[in-house]
C-alpha cells in the first residue's frame, strides 16, 4: 500500500519537532528513515501508526485519508525498538494478541500462529515466556506479531539496535526477506547506515526534523546532496578537505596547495569558501592528484588496514587499502585523489 | 500517556462525578468555617468569624485551652518523629548493610511485627502505662507511638539503604574511614530524602493519631488535638458543626501545608515506593 | 563473638529495645492477662480477702452449702487476752481479773449467753448498759476485715471456731478474693456472649466489603488518571489522596456532617419531601454503607497510589503496541494494564487484609458499632471490653483475651505472607565483610 505524508508538522508543547515535511513511499517498498539521534525519525513513525496525532497536514494509505483513524483501526504492523512484548504472555499469547482483540475464532488463530512461526522460524518456541528468549528470538517474535494480522504497512523503529553484531547481520537479510515474501510496504527506522543502506529500496535521510534527501542507497552514496548526507553515508566516513576558490581550482585553507575542481560543476566566484569530501577508497597510492601528507593513524581491519594522512595545514585525509600496504606511522607519504570521484560543497554545503 | 488514540472526557467527566461528594465535604469544611447557614438551607449566607472564637476565648470550665492542647499536639508529634527516625535509620543500615547474626529472623520479626496494629497491644501497654506510673502523660504516648511506627520505619530506611551503590562504602573503607564514619559521612547523606520522607511521614501519623491518646492519656493535661476535637463532638448534645469544622480545620492546617510542600515524597512513601 | 556482629547489634540496640519494651512485652502480657479476670473491679494489682455480706452472697452463689455462709456471717464471743485487757481499761482490773480467772477461752454463740455468764461474777459492771457495752468487747467476727493474704483469712476463721473442709477453705478463699486471679474462663466466657458471632460475621463482612471498595476503586482511579492529562490526573489524584493523610477524626467529621440530621444529605433531600434523619445511624444497612465508604475511600488512596506508580512503570511502547495491535482501551486495560498489576493487587490485599481486621478507628469515630451492635467488629468489640464502655467495669482479661484471637490470626497471616512474596529475595547478603 502507498503512503503518502503531506506538509506533516509535530510539536510537543512550544517545540517543534518536525515541520512541514512531505514524503511518499511506494507500494510494496522498503524505505529507510536515517539520522542522528533527535531528528525525528520515531515521530514520523508513531505518527504513521497513529500513536501521535499530526498537528497540521495529512497522511494518505493508499487513496484513503487515515489523518483521523486512530491507531486500531489502521492496519499497520509495528515493531518497537526493545520489541514490547508483553512480559505477561507467553509466546503464542503475544503472537494471537492482535488477533484476539479482533475476537478470531480459535482454530483461526492457531492457524495463523502456526504459518507466522513458521514464516520467522520459531515455531518451537511458542510455549516460552519473552524473558526466556535471546534478543534474537524476540526479534523474531515480534516481527511475527506485527506480521500475523496481515498489515497493510509495516513500520520497524530501530529493529537492530539491541542485537549483537553478528545477530545483526542475520536478522538484517532475514527481515528483508520476511519484507520480499510478503510484499508489504514498510518503514525502517535506524540511525545506522549500513543498516538502511543493505536493506532497503530507499532512504529517506533526516536532519533536525527535515528530511534532506530521498534517493537509492547507492545514488545516496554517490551523490550526496550536502556533505551533511555524506558524512552521514559510508564507513570509515568521508574526509572534508576546507578551503577557498582560487584561480578556477580549490586552495587548501592555510596552504599554498590547490587542486582542481572535478569536471562538470559549477565554481562558485574567486575567493568563495568551498569544501571537498573525499572517500577513503578514492585516496590511493596510485592516483595521479598527488597530496603529500604523514601517515597519523593506523587501524587493522583484518583484511583491510585503514590509514589517516594529515596534510602540512593539518587537514586529515582518509585512506582503506587492502592489507600488506605496510605503511608505519609517521611515514611521509604522497598519495593521490581521484579526482572525478572528489564531492565538491559549496559554502551552504550543498553539493555543487 | 501521549498516546492520542483515547479520548479523556469521558473519563474527566466519570471521574468528576464520582469526585463530587468529597469535594462537597473538601468545600463546606472550609466554607463553614466562616459562614453561617439558615436552618435547612445549603448555601450560606452570612460571613462571620464567630465560630474561631475558640482561638481568642477563654475555655469554658473543664476544658483545657486550645493552644495548650496544639503544644501538646506538636510535642508529641515531634518527639516521636525524632525518636522513631533516628531509631529507624540505626537499625535499617544495620538490617540492609551489616553483618550480624540471627539477620533473617531479625527481617523476619520486623514484617511480622507490622501485624500487631494498635488494638493487639494497646489493652497491656495501658495497663503497663498504669503501672509504671505514665498513664496519662505525653511521654507514655510518645513512646508507644514512636514504637508502633517503628517497623514500618526501619523497612522504609532498609529500602533506601539498599539503594545506596556499595562501592561508596568500599571506597570510603579504602580510604581508611571506619564503618561508622562511613555511615556517618557517606551513607546518611545519600539517604536523606528517605530520612525526610519518613520524618514527615511520621510525623503526619502523629499528628492525626487518635486511638493512643484517647486511651493512653485521656485527662485535660495531656490531651492533644484529637482527642479535644472528638471530645467536643462527643459531649455536645446540639452539635455545632461550623465550630467542631473551625476546629478541625485549624487542626488539619499543618497536614494540608506539609502535604503541598512534600507531595512526591509523600506520595511514595504511602504508596510504599522506597526509591529516593 | 566477631567485631563485625557487634557492629551490626549496636546499630540495632536502640531499635530492638524499644521493641523489646513496647511490642514482645506488651504481646506476652496481652498473653498473660487473656488469663485473668482482671477488671476495674478487681483492680490491676493484688486484691485483699474480706468477708462481708456481698461475698456471703458471692459465696451462696457459688455453691456453698448455707450452714457454712450462716456461720462465716454471724458473730461470735470469745473471752480471750485482748478482751480481758479492754476490759480491765474500762472497767476495772478487778472484773477483768475475774472475767479472766474464770471464763478465759470459753466461747459463746450470742451476747446474750456472754451477758448472762457476767451477770453471775461478782464484780460485773453495775447497769446493764455497762454489761452489753462489756460483752461487745469480746466480740470476734471475721466480717468486714481486710486480709492481705488466704492464711491470714482462714486463720482468723479458725480462730473464730469455725471448722472448715479443705473443700470449703478453698472455695471461701476463691470467691471473696477482692483481687485478679488466673483463670481460663475468658475463653469460654467469650464463646458465650450471645452477639459474638454476629461480631465474627461483621468483621468478615467489613474486610471483605471494605477491601473490595478499597481494591475496586483503587484501581478505577489509577487506570482513569493514568489516562487523562497530567494536569487533570494531578487534581484528581490530591482529591482522592487527603483522605490518606488527614486527621481520621476531621475526615469523620465530614461524613458526620454529611449524614447528620441537619446535615447536607438531609437537608438536600429535604427539597425532595423526605423528612430528615441521621443517614449514617438510622439503620444497619445504612451504616454498613458508610462504614465501607468511610474506610474504603481511606484504603482507595492507597491503592490507587500504588496501582499509580506500577502502572507508569509498565513500558509505553508496550501500551504503544497494544493500541496498533487494535486493541481497544478496554482491551488494553484487560489484558495488558490489568496483568501487569498482579503482584500490587496482591500486595494491598494481604496487607489490607491484616490491617482491616485489626483496625477500628473509623468505626469508633463514626458509628461507634451501631446502631444497635449492627457494625460492632471484634477489635472494636476487644476495645469495647477491655477499655470503652457504658456499665463502666471494663473487663481487661477478657479484652485481652479477644485481642489475642487477633495476635494469632495477625501471625498465621503474616507467616503466610512472608512465604508468598518471597522473603529470601528481601535478604541481601552483605558485600562487605568487616
Ligand atoms: N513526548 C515528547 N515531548 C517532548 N519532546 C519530545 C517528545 N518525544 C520526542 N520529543 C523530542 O522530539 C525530537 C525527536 O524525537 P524522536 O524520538 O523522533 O527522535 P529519533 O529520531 O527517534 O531519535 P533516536 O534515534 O534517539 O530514537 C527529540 O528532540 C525529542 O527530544
Ligand atoms: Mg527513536
Amino acid at each position: 500500500m502507498r503512503i503518502s505524508i503531506e506538509n506533516f508538522t509535530k510539536s510537543f508543547g512550544d517545540t517543534t519537532v518536525i515541520e512541514d515535511m512531505s514524503l511518499e513511499i511506494g507500494d510494496g517498498e522498503m524505505l529507510a528513515l536515517l539520522g542522528p539521534s533527535g531528528c525525528g525519525k520515531s515521530t514520523t513513525l508513531f505518527a504513521i501508526c497513529g500513536i501521535h496525532r499530526m498537528n497540521a497536514g495529512r497522511l494518505m494509505f493508499g487513496d484513503a485519508d487515515v489523518t483521523e483513524v486512530s491507531s486500531q483501526k489502521r492496519n499497520v504492523g509495528v515493531v518497537f525498538q526493545n520489541y514490547a512484548l508483553y512480559p505477561h504472555m507467553n509466546v503464542y499469547e503475544n503472537i494471537a494478541f492482535p488477533l484476539k482483540v479482533r475476537k478470531e475464532s480459535k482454530a483461526e488463530v492457531d492457524r495463523k500462529v502456526q504459518e507466522i512461526a513458521g514464516l520467522v522460524h520459531i515455531g518451537e518456541l511458542l510455549q516460552r515466556r519473552p524473558m526466556q528468549l535471546s534478543g534474537g528470538q524476540q526479534q523474531r517474535v515480534a516481527l511475527a506479531r506485527a506480521l500475523i494480522r496481515k498489515p497493510d504497512i509495516l513500520l520497524l523503529d530501530e529493529p537492530l539496535a539491541n542485537l549483537d553484531a553478528k545477530l545483526r547481520l542475520e536478522m538484517r537479510s532475514e527481515i528483508r526477506r520476511i519484507q520480499l515474501a510478503t510484499g508489504i510496504t514498510a518503514v525502517l527506522v535506524t540511525h545506522d547506515q549500513v543498516e538502511a543502506m543493505s536493506m532497503c529500496d530507499r532512504i529517506a535521510l533526516m536532519d533536525k526534523g527535515q528530511i534532506v534527501q530521498l534517493s537509492t542507497p547507492k545514488d545516496m552514496y554517490e551523490s550526496p546532496s550536502s556533505d551533511f548526507v555524506a558524512g552521514f553515508l559510508g564507513n570509515p566516513p568521508i574526509a572534508f578537505l576546507d578551503g577557498t576558490v582560487a584561480d578556477g581550482g580549490f586552495r587548501l585553507a592555510n596552504s599554498q596547495v590547490t587542486l582542481p575542481v572535478p569536471s562538470g560543476i559549477e565554481v562558485p566566484g574567486e575567493g568563495a569558501p568551498m569544501r571537498f569530501g573525499v572517500r577513503p577508497e578514492f585516496f590511493q597510492p596510485g592516483n595521479p592528484l598527488k597530496v603529500p601528507g604523514k601517515v597519523s593513524f593506523v587501524e587493522t581491519q583484518g583484511r583491510e588496514e585503514l590509514y589517516d594522512v594529515t596534510l602540512e595545514n593539518g587537514a586529515v585525509l582518509r585512506s582503506i587499502q587492502s592489507q600488506n600496504a605496510g605503511f608505519k606511522l609517521g611515514q611521509e607519504v604522497s598519495w593521490g585523489i581521484e579526482q572525478d570521484r572528489v564531492l565538491a560543497f559549496g559554502p551552504d554545503g550543498n553539493r555543487l | 500517556m501521549t498516546s492520542s488514540n483515547f479520548r479523556s472526557w469521558p473519563l474527566f467527566l466519570v471521574l468528576a462525578v464520582i469526585s463530587m461528594p468529597l469535594v462537597i465535604m473538601y468545600v463546606y469544611l472550609f466554607v463553614d468555617t466562616v459562614t453561617d447557614t439558615t436552618a435547612g438551607s445549603l448555601i450560606p449566607d452570612r460571613f462571620t468569624l464567630h465560630h474561631w472564637r475558640f482561638l481568642w476565648e477563654e475555655p469554658e470550665t473543664g476544658r483545657v485551652s486550645i493552644w495548650t492542647v496544639t503544644l501538646n499536639t506538636f510535642i508529641f508529634a515531634t518527639c516521636t518523629t525524632l525518636i522513631n527516625v533516628s531509631a529507624s535509620v540505626t537499625a535499617g543500615y544495620a538490617l540492609s548493610r551489616l553483618n550480624m547474626p540471627f539477620k533473617r529472623f531479625f527481617l523476619g520479626g520486623i514484617l511480622t511485627l507490622h501485624a500487631f496494629p494498635t488494638i493487639t497491644l494497646i489493652i497491656s501497654i495501658f495497663l503497663i502505662l498504669q503501672m509504671i506510673g505514665l498513664y496519662n502523660t505525653l511521654i507514655g504516648v510518645i513512646l508507644v507511638k514512636a514504637a508502633l511506627e517503628l517497623p514500618l520505619g526501619i523497612w522504609i530506611m532498609k529500602g533506601f539503604f539498599d539503594n545506596v551503590p556499595w562501592e561508596i562504602e568500599m571506597a570510603g573503607l579504602q580510604d581508611g574511614a571506619s564503618r561508622f564514619t562511613v555511615w556517618w559521612k557517606l551513607v546518611l547523606p545519600q539517604v536523606q530524602p528517605g530520612v525526610a520522607a519518613l520524618s514527615v511521614f511520621v510525623f503526619l501519623s502523629a499528628w492525626s493519631e487518635f486511638i493512643l491518646p484517647q486511651v493512653l492519656a485521656p485527662s485535660g493535661s495531656a490531651q492533644v488535638l484529637s482527642t479535644y476535637l472528638s471530645n467536643l463532638i462527643f459531649d455536645d448534645m446540639k452539635p455545632d458543626f461550623n465550630m467542631f469544622k473551625s476546629v478541625g480545620v485549624f487542626y488539619a492546617l499543618p497536614v494540608i501545608v506539609i502535604y503541598l510542600i512534600f507531595n512526591k515524597q509523600l506520595m511514595n512513601i504511602y504508596g510504599g515506593g522506597t526509591k529516593g | 563473638m566477631r567485631r563485625a556482629h557487634l557492629l551490626g547489634l549496636g546499630f540495632l540496640s536502640p531499635a530492638l529495645a524499644i521493641i523489646l519494651m513496647l511490642f514482645l512485652i506488651p504481646v506476652l502480657l496481652t498473653v498473660m492477662f487473656s488469663f485473668t479476670n482482671m477488671s476495674t473491679a478487681t483492680g490491676i494489682s493484688g486484691g485483699a480477702y474480706e468477708i462481708n455480706a456481698a461475698s456471703l452472697r458471692k459465696l451462696a452463689d457459688a455453691g456453698a452449702q448455707e450452714s457454712f455462709v450462716e456461720t462465716l456471717g454471724k458473730e461470735s464471743f470469745v473471752v480471750d487476752d485482748a478482751g480481758i485487757t479492754a476490759a480491765a481499761a474500762a472497767y476495772g482490773e478487778q472484773f477483768a481479773n475475774e472475767v479472766g480467772s474464770q471464763m478465759l477461752g470459753e466461747r459463746f454463740s450470742s451476747r446474750r449467753d456472754l451477758e448472762r455468764a457476767f451477770r453471775k461474777l461478782k464484780s460485773r459492771p453495775r447497769s446493764t448498759r455497762d454489761i452489753k457495752k462489756a460483752a461487745d468487747l469480746f466480740k470476734r467476727s471475721v466480717l468486714n476485715i481486710r486480709f492481705e493474704t488466704a492464711g491470714g483469712l482462714v486463720d482468723a476463721v479458725t480462730d473464730n471456731g469455725i471448722e472448715m473442709t479443705p473443700d470449703q477453705q478453698e472455695l471461701l478463699t476463691k470467691t471473696i478474693y477482692t483481687g485478679w486471679t488466673w483463670t481460663s474462663d475468658n475463653f469460654a466466657l467469650m464463646a458465650q456472649i450471645p452477639y459474638v458471632w454476629r461480631v465474627a460475621g461483621n468483621t468478615v463482612l467489613y474486610v471483605v466489603l471494605t477491601l473490595a471498595a478499597s481494591v475496586g476503586m483503587g484501581l478505577f482511579l489509577a487506570i482513569t488518571t493514568f489516562y487523562l492529562p497530567s494536569s487533570a490526573a494531578s487534581s484528581f489524584r490530591a482529591i482522592w489522596f487527603l483522605p490518606r493523610i488527614l486527621p481520621n477524626v476531621i475526615f469523620v467529621l465530614m461524613w458526620k456532617w454529611l449524614a447528620w440530621d441537619t446535615g447536607f444529605l438531609s437537608s438536600l433531600l429535604a427539597n425532595f419531601g423526605v423528612p430528615p434523619r441521621n443517614w449514617m445511624l438510622d439503620t444497619g444497612v445504612n451504616a454498613w454503607v458508610f462504614i465501607v465508604l468511610i474506610n474504603g475511600i481511606v484504603g482507595a488512596s492507597l491503592g490507587m497510589i500504588l496501582f499509580g506508580s506500577a502502572i507508569k512503570s509498565i513500558p509505553q511502547s508496550m501500551l504503544h503496541a497494544s493500541e496498533v495491535d487494535g486493541a481497544s482501551r478496554w482491551q488494553q486495560i484487560r489484558y495488558i494494564i490489568l496483568p501487569q498489576l498482579r503482584w500490587p493487587i496482591m500486595f494491598i490485599c494481604a496487607y489490607s487484609t491484616l490491617s482491616l481486621l485489626t483496625s477500628f478507628e473509623y468505626i469508633l469515630l463514626s458509628t461507634d458499632g451501631g446502631p444497635g451492635g449492627a457494625t460492632e467488629v471484634w477489635s472494636l468489640m476487644a476495645f469495647h471490653t477491655a477499655l470503652d464502655n457504658y456499665a463502666g467495669n471494663l473487663q481487661y482479661g477478657l479484652g485481652a483475651a479477644m485481642a489475642l484471637m487477633l495476635v494469632i490470626v495477625g501471625i498465621l497471616a503474616s507467616l503466610v505472607y512472608l512465604r508468598i512474596f518471597n522473603f529470601n529475595d528481601l535478604v541481601a547478603k552483605p558485600r562487605i565483610e568487616q
